[in-house]
């Protein structure tokens, strides 16, 4: 057990410092980038860190990333969270299974773009009639010879225009067979027929719809065997949910979305703790010393807490409601200036409670829904599945 | 600004672990079931607390100086993480807690009554705490204050210790705790003043952090029993033809119980050893790990009562049994509000931080 500081080498002093640069000289802090997973970095930034090798910075130098520690990935977090800045957006989930299961071609030539960050991807697995029963995807790849045509419509396909490529879900077999007729593709968002229309959704951030229409793409786009995608995709789906995390150094054990929803809700506090030292009350006192206000930040900081000490794939259900709990505290205990959106007389902290309310119902959907989560909770708990 | 970032290293050491072995067979074995309900009303079983002191339980986290086995506050949690699995019926945790205290007094030089810190170490007399004393005029119920000869208390800016010559009446309670009216008032009560000034306040303080990471531990043993029993009998018992565990409103009630154990228990654990190395860094966590170990054991276990359907709230069901307890624990040392208020003092260190990020940052206007 150990949550001693770590004292920082002078080189780790000298990367903070080279990275609070580049932070400094191209962003000015924004209220408005505080979850979220649905904007990126600014390209500046992002060339930046791509050049350094700092989008993955833990893989080595000679596969696009800096050969950095556990220590250099939390600076960055840590700044990243500093500026109010959305993450630099990278491909932690798909390089593992590409390196496993991609074409020779594939390798040679998207992997070293998708390993510095230069190239960016996206997820292709809801549609229109399946989000959470992932199985019963209908986009169809049919193959002729070493090509496949690709047909159908992926929802919440979240990145989609800024990326170079999707990582599609299609069916390649009688749609009966579910998960078994299941093969998975990394398509270039380029080609003719691929077409990304915006989503808006609650607090201003934006998804899409893509539209495949007679997508033609070679075999060397394939990922793994033909009807073999569920099981290529497990892997980046049980990244993705925090499985299996175990960390016994400087990074949260609260895992994957959890603990950006937890930085999120962080910032939610401070925005709250801004606007109770910018009021007063009728008799001229702070309300920071208000006993109400007190008592909410209080219960706001006891749940954030908790997210922090939420292990693994607990911190996702856990961050998601507790950050829509505690963003309807600070809206009530804020109120009525608690509804103001950004950019308004009066708003808080520049609109940042009204935003994140609006914000956080999606986080107990997106990246499998606070049920799904449950479910698999359970199964680990050795429980039956639902019946 | 600069970044300062800490570990989040959860993991026992293997001592720690051989500890756990060690009590978790020790209680299961020595404070079954039928002990518990045997030392109901008063909630003490006075062979458990042989056991406990033949075992060395008492001195484990007693610093060696004291003449006891210099381990610290996470060896307390583990005990007490244990002895709320069991429901144990033995003041150890509020004992330690007091022991630990006096050890430091002693250090500071003050004199303790002749022979009464040896019976005390031996466990001959119990010792509790006070731990609402210093919102409290007058009586107060004490937690193991129909057990305790001597109870320490905070009271006009200083440490006191009072004494009786027999034991305080067990005011009657649910959970059958052994809690008492303890009142320095009291013409059977002797008061000693051990410490004043601000040097009693931080004693005080840090009295009052040990004692509620000891007893979250013991709530987070309740939790985890708690959880044990509920998902046990949710594969067991049918309805419709399946196990109830195939409802969703149950298993997903059964995974909100562990999540609420969980997190309780790194809290626990993260609040202790924080208190015991740096005193001075976020000294609100005790008082979280306090308020999210009630909170969530109040919850819990009636989540785990209902689980059972009408058996769940027979007196001769396991879980009715830890749904008394887990109140009576959990609240004798004031409730969450108590413990909100402790955390409220983290707001104004952060607007403080605040500060200091609007000094370093513009903000682009919106
Ligand atoms: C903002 C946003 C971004 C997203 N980004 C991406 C992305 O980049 N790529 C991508 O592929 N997808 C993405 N998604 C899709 C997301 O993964 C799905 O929305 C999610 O899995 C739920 O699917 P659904 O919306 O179809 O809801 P449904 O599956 O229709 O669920 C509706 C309700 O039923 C409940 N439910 C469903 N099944 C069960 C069950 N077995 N047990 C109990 N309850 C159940 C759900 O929990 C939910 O409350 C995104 C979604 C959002 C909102």
């Amino acid at each position: 057990m150990d949550f001693s500081e770590v004292e920082l080498t002078a080189e780790q002093q000298a990367f903070e410092k080279e990275l609070r640069d580049l932070l400094d000289t191209n962003w000015t802090p924004d209220y408005a980038h505080i979850s979220l997973d649905h904007d990126r970095a600014p390209d500046a930034v992002r060339t930046g860190m791509v050049e350094r090798g700092w989008i993955h910075p833990h893989f080595a130098p000679d596969a696009g990333g800096a050969g950095l520690g556990e220590i250099e990935q939390q600076i960055i977090s840590s700044l990243f969270e500093e500026f109010y800045m959305a993450s630099p957006g990278g491909n932690d989930l798909l390089i593992p299974t590409l390196d496993k299961h991609g074409s020779e071609w594939l390798k040679a030539n998207v992997l070293p773009g998708l390993r510095t960050g230069e190239l960016s991807t996206c997820l292709g697995y809801s549609e229109p009639d399946s989000g959470s029963d992932m199985a019963a995807a209908k986009t169809r790849a049919v193959r002729d010879g070493d090509m496949w045509t690709i047909n159908g419509q992926k929802m919440w396909t979240t990145g989609a225009h800024h990326a170079d490529y999707v990582f599609l879900l299609a069916r390649t077999g009688p749609i009966e067979e579910k998960h078994r007729t299941l093969t998975m593709f990394l398509v270039p968002m380029n080609l003719p027929g691929v077409q990304a229309t915006p989503i808006w959704i609650l607090g201003g951030g934006r998804t899409n719809v893509t539209f495949y229409t007679d997508v033609e793409v070679s075999d060397d786009y394939r990922i793994g065997g033909v009807n073999d995608g569920w099981s290529v995709m497990s892997t980046p789906l049980a990244t993705e949910h925090g499985a299996g995390v175990v960390t016994e150094g400087v990074t949260p054990v609260n895992g994957s979305m959890g603990q950006s929803f937890s930085r999120t809700f962080a910032k939610l506090i401070d925005g709250a703790i801004d606007w109770a030292a910018s009021r007063k009350d009728a008799e001229g006192r702070s309300r920071l010393e208000d006993p109400l206000v007190r008592m909410a930040l209080a219960e706001a900081m006891l749940d954030l807490e908790m997210c922090w000490n939420a292990a693994g794939e607990l911190g996702k259900p856990m961050a998601a409601e507790a950050l829509a709990t505690n963003a309807d505290r600070l809206a009530d205990m804020a109120a009525p200036e608690g509804i103001l959106d950004f950019g308004v007389d009066g708003k808080i902290a520049a609109g940042i409670i009204a935003s994140q309310r609006l914000h956080s119902p999606g986080t107990a959907i997106y990246g499998g829904t606070t049920e799904i989560y449950r479910n698999n909770l359970a199964r680990r708990l050795g429980l039956p599945r639902p019946y | 600004m600069t970044t300062t970032l800490r570990r989040n290293d959860y993991t026992l050491s293997d001592e720690q672990d051989q500890l756990v072995a060690m009590l978790r067979s020790l209680f299961s074995e020595k404070s079954p079931i039928s002990v518990v309900r045997d030392a109901e009303p008063l909630g003490f079983d006075a062979q458990l607390w042989a056991t406990v002191r033949d075992n060395g339980l008492l001195t484990i986290s007693v610093p060696a100086e004291a003449g006891g086995d210099g381990g610290g506050l996470i060896e307390l949690v583990l005990t007490g993480i244990e002895i709320g699995r069991t429901a144990a019926p033995v003041p150890l945790l509020d004992h330690v807690v007091a022991l630990r205290t006096l050890a430091r007094l002693k250090d500071e030089g003050v004199e303790l009554a002749e022979g009464s810190w040896e019976s005390a170490l031996a466990g001959e007399t119990i010792l509790s705490l006070a731990p609402i004393s210093s919102w409290e005029l007058g009586a107060e119920l004490v937690p193991s204050g129909a057990l305790a000869k001597s109870v320490l208390a905070f009271k006009d800016g200083s440490v006191i210790l009072m004494t009786r010559e027999g034991l305080a009446e067990q005011a009657p309670n649910e959970g059958c705790t052994p809690v008492a009216w303890w009142d320095p008032t009291d013409a059977s009560v002797s008061v000693t003043t051990l410490l004043s000034g601000d040097q009693a306040a931080e004693l005080w303080e840090l009295t009052r952090r040990e004692w509620r990471i000891a007893t979250a531990a013991s709530l987070v043993g309740i939790l985890a029993m708690a959880g044990e029993i509920a998902r046990a009998y949710s594969v067991e018992r049918q309805a419709f033809g399946v196990r109830i565990a195939q409802f969703q409103a149950i298993s997903h009630d059964l995974v909100d119980m562990h999540m609420d154990e969980l997190t309780s228990r790194n809290m626990t654990l993260k609040a202790a050893w924080l208190t015991e190395h740096e005193p001075d860094f976020r000294p609100e966590l005790a008082a979280m790990a306090m308020a999210q170990a009630t909170r969530s054991v109040l919850r819990s276990t009636a989540k785990a009562v209902h689980v059972h359907g009408g058996m769940g709230i027979t007196l001769e069901a396991d879980i009715s049994l830890f749904y008394r307890k887990a109140a009576a624990w959990a609240l004798v040392g004031g409730g969450t509000r108590r413990d909100l208020e402790e955390i409220s003092k983290a707001v104004d260190r952060r607007a403080i931080e605040r500060t200091r990020w609007h000094e370093t940052h513009e903000l682009a206007k919106r």
